[in-house]
């Protein structure tokens, strides 16, 4: 995963330097060109501006709405091929009278869709193909239709001009008052749609038998929803175009995905990423003019994802690392307490100081590493250190904390042999590793599974309440019966 | 022919999603036996045999067969998986199917001769699917596809299969036939494990049983390991404890 | 010309592209034909692994591939087009697994996510670099390819011989290559698609397979998008394979079928788009849906047509007991 890490970085390190150079000499050649457009799309005096932000605020938040069942549906690839099948749809919109009337390529591009949705349908139930295969078909044979559809109506004198191949890469510029109209009014319904059956989709999309099971329409709530699908991605097209729409469906779910484990925050959080994305790219394909406005949205729903992929609190990348260091630091501690808990032991707990030589003999390791783990222990008030710094005394959470992790490993050894029946022998390294993760009911169900017994396999006695009362102090140990269940 | 075990499993451990589900598993299985792998739902069963023959990644311990890991063993190792595991709708004949249990000698480059579509063949007399050796799979009974696996284990002609609840959903015929053609096997110096479910028919079935439950429970002679507190240590509830701990490894790793 | 569909005229769509204009039509007949029966052929074996969607993500993220290529290059050479596109096809597919391994996002959407971003990135260098240093790639040669400008492309010469345009000569040699790497490995190909533990129980790599398959997917994709585009590929890819299915249960068959879809919607496509006037790469996938379709209907083992019948035969019968 690292040397693929590695590739991908290698990659963009090619590609990106090659854009940011280029974008430099743009700079130089039309530098004041670049700030005036920047002026013109923040002074929002322009009115194509005004729509063209307008309009992809507006795709934005139902393409993140809706995207949010398709990802929890896994329904991701649907979105893709209905996206690519709605293209004939929209060249016989256009074709209707010969102009971009939005009414009618609106039409066109949601009658397509659904025709996609159902043929998608017909061919897995009576053919022998999967569901994969079904879905590529659909993509592409519309897709070609709507090829060959629009290099016709190209060809056509009034077609030529009619800007209906910005339709493929999309052009946030071309909106029109109608079209901010038009994606309003859908817009409008489709969240309407969504808060009225909220619970509905809830249900369907989580565990579709159980729906079914309790007497829900499970195949009206589905195709409700797919006809929703048509309408975000037919009013993503106009500016984000046919052939990326699906991203602005996915990606900016996918990052409200990672960033919180509620549906109704995920669809929230999925319509402002949608948001975001969608006025950014339409920023950006207006400093220049003839770049696409689709990609450049899409290239912003990219880095929303990658900023969460990587910095998410729960689920990023960053956290985790970050949870599996302090684990380990956290184990690499207990590690250390134990190994002066056995110290102690050896001396039958005579003395509470353990000098690091003593300590560095235990875990068979250099003193300075010892040093260094007892300087760890004392941050986190486990241990104090004598003055000279050789040697070190455990503080009372030190002492209960050790007693703990001792009892851990006692207990889970006892219960492998006795419970499990795994040889005596084979339990230490096991419990080396579990002696971390047990919890305290796990530890109180293991006790009275082993009916409170006091001593491990090894015959070495298990600690139990009265010796963390006690705490490291020379006394005789406790007798009978310790348990912490029992006293709680 | 050495004299090392057909199977040697040492202080096995295996996660799934970081999550546990075999635990310490000790086994020496000796030559010439039926071994019946039985326990509850989620004990390990199919993941025994799995990382067994190195198709799962184990977290420690080791498998040797016939005294050698695993890879250096591949030809001696026969196995039938679980019947959905794969497409029936796939565009193969029965008789492609057998063959492909000639594969493993062939090496690569070289396509099946007439000595591997022989031995297909007789491998499918044996399990009376001859007459059908042309049809596409999908036409075939759940028994008649469970018969294919079988010819193909054959047409293996290893010392070690590894099947994979090979009576799941086949006619009654079909188990008697499949019954008669393990006892056939064992008779030959086969070794056979078989991942089973029932356990009334487990007993007359199998030589030795493997009581599975996340560990090995019991593993012995079925008249010895077949007794009531055994199997209620393997099927009753009382490890509940290691599928908690299981969990917390998961949750903490 | 003013209207939509032109009149069909049997001469023009028919009879002049081969007395007239056998030379360029010949090539741009052939070249259909090597494109989508090499496809084609890969495409069997995504179907058959159920991976028909990461052909559609190959086929898209092989895009920045190319344009660094042709950056870094400033040409159209086949090696750098094809080490550009086997590392975006690389990339792609690890992007998709350190997407899916390393967070809660599912395979699909990890695929959704990748391709259309590399594909995003690959269009906004083409219109960055459009027409700049001698690189002639443009939007819609990634839309829908030029396979009509194949006849104009410089002539490869064998010994004072013509074998034919650069791009139909490279679609050739991909061709032969991918029918002899079928043929060599074709057992391992079986097994690791029909069963992958047991062929890994047999001592095949199920994993290098894949990735072999991967790889070689990136190669054929490429040769073919410069004729077809990057998304009409994913039509070659799967639809004569899936007509193949509903008309054989038999590998070797289905591989042969495919070779019979490529001709037919090769030839039917280049007259549809002489007669419509419309993309030759887009109408020769028109023509190869409707193989599918009457496939679909007529297939005589499970066409619709056949089931009708049977469930016409049966109902009575059903009723009466």
């Amino acid at each position: 995963m690292k040397r693929g890490l590695q590739l991908a970085l290698l990659f963009f390190g090619i590609a990106l330097p090659a854009l940011t150079g280029h974008a430099a000499r743009i700079g130089d050649l039309s530098e004041t060109n670049i700030a005036e457009q920047a002026l013109r799309f923040f002074t929002f005096q322009d009115p194509a501006v005004r729509y063209a932000l307008l309009g992809s605020i507006l795709l934005g938040i139902t393409c993140g709405l809706l995207g949010g069942f398709i990802v929890v549906r896994k329904m991701a690839l649907v979105g893709d091929a209905l996206s690519h099948a709605v293209l004939p749809g929209v060249a016989l919109g256009f074709l209707w009278n010969m102009s971009k009337d939005p009414l009618a390529i609106f039409i066109g591009a949601v009658l397509a869709g659904l025709l996609g949705a159902a043929a998608v349908h017909l061919i897995k139930h009576t053919t022998r193909l999967k569901e994969d295969t079904a879905l590529g078909l659909v993509l592409a044979s519309f897709f070609a239709v709507g090829i060959c559809l629009v290099t016709m109506i190209q060809r056509l004198p009034t077609g030529n001009k009619s800007g209906i191949d910005k339709f493929l890469f999309g052009q946030a510029a071309a909106i029109g008052a109608g079209d901010v109209q038009l994606m309003a009014v859908v817009t409008g319904l489709a969240v309407l749609v969504i808060l009225l059956f909220y619970k509905e989709f809830l249900l369907t999309s989580f565990d579709a038998g159980f729906a079914r099971a309790a007497g829900f329409p499970v195949q009206a709530i589905h195709y409700t929803l797919m006809l929703l699908l048509a309408f975000a991605i037919v009013i993503a097209l106009q500016a984000v175009g046919v052939v990326l729409v699906s991203a602005m469906l996915i990606t900016p779910a996918a990052a409200a995905y990672l960033l919180t484990d509620r549906m109704h925050r995920l669809l929230a959080l999925a319509a402002i990423f949608g948001l975001f994305a969608g006025a950014l790219g339409a920023f950006l394909s207006f400093l220049r003019p003839n770049l696409p406005t689709g990609p450049l949205m899409v290239l912003a729903a990219t880095t929303i994802f990658v900023l969460a992929f990587l910095f998410g609190p729960r689920h990023g990348v960053l956290a985790r690392w970050w949870r599996q260091r302090s684990s380990a630091a956290r184990i690499q501690r207990e590690n250390t307490l134990k190994a002066v808990y056995h110290v102690l032991e050896a001396r039958e707990f005579k003395g509470e100081g353990v000098s690091l030589r003593e300590l560095a003999e235990r875990r068979r390791e250099t003193v300075k590493d010892a040093r260094q783990q007892a300087g760890e222990l004392r941050r986190h008030d486990f241990a104090s250190l004598q003055e000279d710094g050789n040697a070190i005394y455990l503080t009372p959470e030190g002492w209960q904390r050790a007693c703990a992790i001792v009892r851990n490993h006692r207990l889970w050894e006892l219960y492998l042999t006795n419970a499990a029946h795994i040889a005596a022998d084979h339990v230490h390294e096991d419990a080396e590793k579990i002696e971390h993760v047990l919890g305290e009911e796990v530890v109180r169900l293991i006790e009275k599974r082993l009916n409170y017994a006091t001593r491990d396999p090894h015959g070495r006695s298990i600690p139990g309440l009265a010796d963390l009362r006690r705490g490291a102090s020379p006394e005789s140990p406790a007798s009978g019966p310790t348990g912490y269940g029992r006293s709680a | 022919m050495t004299d090392a075990p057909p199977l040697e499993i040492h202080d096995l451990t295996v996660a799934y999603h970081k999550k546990p589900v075999l635990w310490g598993i000790d086994l020496v299985v000796p030559r010439g036996k039926l071994v019946g792998i039985v326990g509850p739902n989620g004990a390990g069963k199919s993941t025994l045999i799995k990382a067994a023959m190195g198709l799962m990644p184990i977290s420690s311990g080791w498998v040797k067969v016939f005294g050698e890991p695993v890879k250096k063993n591949l030809t001696r190792i026969g196995y039938v998986p679980q019947r959905e595991s794969v497409d029936w709708d796939f565009p193969v004949s029965v008789m492609d199917v057998v063959l492909m249990g000639r594969y493993g000698h062939l090496g690569l480059l070289r396509r099946p001769s007439k000595q591997d579509r022989d031995i297909a063949r007789e491998s499918l007399d044996k399990v009376k699917m001859l007459p059908y050796a042309n049809r596409q799979i999908s036409n075939l009974s759940g028994g008649q596809q469970q018969r294919v696996f079988l010819a193909r284990a054959l047409a293996q002609e290893s010392d070690l299969y590894f099947m994979d609840e090979p009576f799941a959903g086949v006619d009654a015929a079909t188990e008697a036939a499949i019954v008669e053609l393990l006892h056939e096997l064992k008779a030959r110096g086969k070794t056979l494990m078989i991942v089973h479910h029932d356990l009334p028919t487990a007993r007359s079935y199998f030589d030795m049983l493997l009581l599975l439950n996340m560990r090995v429970v019991a593993f012995g002679p079925t008249n010895e390991v077949f007794t009531h507190d055994l199997l209620q240590s393997t099927y009753g509830g009382r490890l509940t404890i290691l599928s908690e701990v299981a969990e917390a490894v998961r949750e903490k790793g | 010309m003013n209207v939509l569909v032109p009149d069909f005229d049997f001469h023009r769509v028919f009879i002049a592209p081969w007395t007239e204009n056998l030379a360029s039509f010949g090539w741009i007949t052939l070249m259909g034909f090597l494109v989508t029966a090499t496809c084609g052929w890969v495409g069997n074996f995504l179907i058959l692994r159920r991976m028909a969607l990461v052909g559609d993500a190959i086929s898209h993220s092989v895009l920045p591939g190319l344009a660094v290529a042709f950056l870094l290059s400033q040409s159209r050479g086949t090696l750098p087009m094809f080490l550009g596109a086997l590392v975006a096809g690389i990339v792609a597919t690890v992007l998709i697994e350190l997407i899916h391994k390393k967070s809660r996002v599912k395979q699909d959407a990890a695929i959704g996510i990748a391709f259309t971003s590399l594909f995003a990135l690959g269009v906004i260098l083409i219109n960055l670099y459009a027409g700049k240093g001698g690189v002639d790639l443009d939007q819609e040669c990634v839309l829908y390819g030029e396979i009509a400008f194949v006849p104009l492309e410089p002539m490869v010469m064998v010994g004072g011989q013509i074998l034919g345009p650069i791009p139909v000569v490279r679609m050739g040699f991909v061709a032969l290559a991918t029918a002899l790497l079928i043929a060599l490995f074709y057992k391992e190909l079986l097994v690791s698609s029909f069963d992958p533990a047991l062929a890994v129980s047999l001592g095949i790599s199920a994993t290098f397979v894949h990735y072999a398959l991967m790889g070689w997917l990136s190669v054929v994709v490429v040769s073919a998008f410069e004729s077809v585009g990057a998304i009409l590929v994913i039509a070659m890819l799967i639809l004569p394979g899936a007509t193949a299915t509903l008309l054989s249960h038999r590998l070797p068959v289905m591989l042969g079928l495919t070779l019979l879809h490529a001709a037919l919607s090769a030839v039917l496509g280049i007259h549809l788009a002489l007669w419509l006037d419309c993309s030759p790469a887009g109408a020769m996938v028109v023509a190869g849906t409707l193989i599918f379709v009457a496939a679909w209907i007529f297939s005589p083992s499970e066409g619709l047509l056949r089931r009708w019948f049977r469930a016409r035969l049966e109902a009575p019968a059903v009723g009466s007991s």
